[in-house]
């Protein structure tokens, strides 16, 4: 583990230096949040009108936290790097190193949005009391509560595109397979709450990542409940146990495939 | 004068064609991007079927609207990144030096850096486009105008991020903001003009010009208007002369980053 701990380390100092880069994304971050403002502003036309059982601040404020983890964790780096990795032939070398290789990346990956997600949050909760204002009744004596599920949420979304990127063991390029996966947390995790959904929908999509990598922490972080952060841990237990274990047998399986070709 | 225009898009469609046959080198992996591109852009009509069940219409949009929108969007966005991918990247070449290759060559440097890429799965966006359209049953004519439209609109797309880019012959880090800006017209271009207000309205019509390549040609497909027509290819002509005279006018700063690229 404690290698783990020194690559993380490293890796943290590394991203510190380039602070200011990371602060060049917030302007997409903003654009989003624009756009949902004005949306949710249109939709919402009588003043303290509930749709889902969310309030206008509510729902904005909903979108603000899941598009803060997506633009605060950038999964797609680790995606990138491992698909990278595998097809120029780097995997050769990481392999063989006295660590394993997806722990590896995920150490990497929590030292790179240890940096990235503070300032994202910061940002958010800047952009929320400007354009919104503050959420009703935040506990924040429930912040570390939060804070654990959100970096639970980041384990659990990375494990599972490093999963998709170790599928460049078969294919050359498992890039389309991460937009579909992104697509669908975006569109049935990020833009809207599980409640929007139909009825009928709901208990289907508490079964997929998504009620555990976006839904969940958001969720808490606008109306925060002790049942439902114990609710949403087991949860993220239950997925990231599961994720790892694809991840070792997907892994394993495909370091058996590589070929290299010299070089 | 006409012979070198004609060889010059002589040379740019067989810079696209290459493009195009380089990617489908790997044929799995071509029908995989174009494929998945598709059903990507797809899982956003999910996004507009439960906002339109929530109201009969956003911002002014029904349903119909919507595909026309995102046809509009995934169709001139795909073919200027089919023809032009490069101009999105523009920046890049810029700030690493690696234009010699481009000045060197007998034809027009702009037009041969912007078809000296294609991205594959750009063919995914415009196919879906071009069936979201389809499927509003445009008549012939609407469809011909369609065509026209997405013209323009590829005009407008590629000339903006030919005058981002650009602007990396001044200002270092520009690869980063013309990427985020790109996206960012991406983003807004997908929802409909009928939630914006006040400024921002003006600023997305005029400065970031989402307005004049989709929202103005979703408008014209629900109802032809001659003068707005002409203003949106007015527009299109007026960027592209703008993008095209503060390439070379930057060009003049191009300093070579001393990179050995071959160009096969």
């Amino acid at each position: 583990m404690r290698k783990y701990v020194v690559i993380y380390k490293s890796v943290l100092l590394e991203n510190l230096q380039y602070a200011a880069n990371v602060a060049m994304g917030f302007f997409g971050y903003f654009v989003f949040i624009f756009i949902f403002t004005m949306l949710w502003g249109y939709m919402y036309r009588t003043p303290g009108e509930l749709i889902a059982g969310y309030t206008k601040e509510q729902m904005i404020w909903y979108v603000m936290m899941t598009e803060m983890l997506f633009f605060g964790s950038d999964a797609a780096s680790v995606a990138g790097e491992v698909a990278g990795d595998i097809r120029g032939g780097n995997i050769a070398y990481l392999m063989n190193k006295p660590y394993h290789y997806t722990l590896y990346i995920l150490a990497k990956y929590t030292g790179e949005w240890s940096i990235r997600l503070p300032m994202y949050a910061v940002l958010a909760a800047v952009i929320g009391m400007v354009m919104v204002g503050p959420l009703p009744e935040f506990p924040l004596a429930a912040l570390p509560a939060m804070a654990l599920c959100v970096a639970l949420a980041l384990t659990i979304n990375a494990v599972f595109k490093l999963c998709i990127s170790l599928f460049s063991f078969w294919i050359e390029d498992a890039t389309p397979f991460q937009w579909l996966y992104n697509k669908l947390i975006v569109v049935l995790g990020i833009l809207f709450p599980v409640e929007i959904f139909p009825q009928g929908l709901q208990p289907l999509l508490k079964l997929t990542p998504i009620y555990t990598v976006c839904y969940g922490p958001a969720k808490l972080i606008v109306d925060f409940s002790s049942e439902k952060f114990a609710e949403i841990l087991a949860a993220q237990g239950i997925y990231l146990a599961a994720g790892c274990g694809l991840m070792f047998l997907i892994y394993g399986k495909g370091v058996k495939k590589l070929y290299v070709n010299g070089g | 004068m006409l012979t070198v225009v004609k060889n010059q898009m002589r040379v740019c469609a067989l810079s696209v064609k290459y493009n195009i046959m380089r990617e489908m080198v790997n044929k799995v992996t071509f029908l995989t991007n174009v494929g998945f591109m598709v059903l990507n852009n797809a899982t956003f009509l999910v996004q507009w079927m439960i906002l339109l069940r929530m109201r009969g219409d956003v911002g002014g949009y029904t349903m119909r609207e919507i595909m026309l929108l995102w046809g509009f969007m995934a169709a001139s966005f795909g073919l200027s990144h089919i023809l032009f991918a490069r101009a999105f990247s523009l920046s890049d070449l810029i700030i690493k030096g690696k234009l010699d290759s481009f000045l060197v060559q007998p034809k027009n440097v702009l037009v041969s850096v912007l078809t000296s890429a294609t991205d594959s799965s750009a063919i995914g966006d415009f196919l879906y486009g071009t069936a979201l359209v389809c499927a509003c049953k445009p008549g012939v004519g609407g469809f011909f105008l369609f065509l026209l439209l997405v013209v323009t609109g590829t005009v407008i797309f590629t000339a903006f991020a030919v005058l981002l880019g650009s602007l990396s012959f001044w200002f270092v880090r520009m690869d980063m903001l013309q990427n985020q800006i790109v996206m960012g017209i991406v983003s807004f271009g997908t929802y409909p003009d009928g939630i914006f207000k006040g400024a921002s309205r003006f600023f997305l019509y005029f400065i970031i010009p989402v307005g004049m390549a989709v929202w103005h040609p979703v408008h014209l497909m629900v109802s032809f208007d001659a003068g707005m027509f002409f203003t949106v290819a007015g527009y299109a002509c007026v960027l592209l002369a703008l993008a095209v005279a503060v390439f070379y006018r930057g060009l003049r700063r191009y300093a070579s980053g001393n990179l050995m690229v071959a160009r096969l």
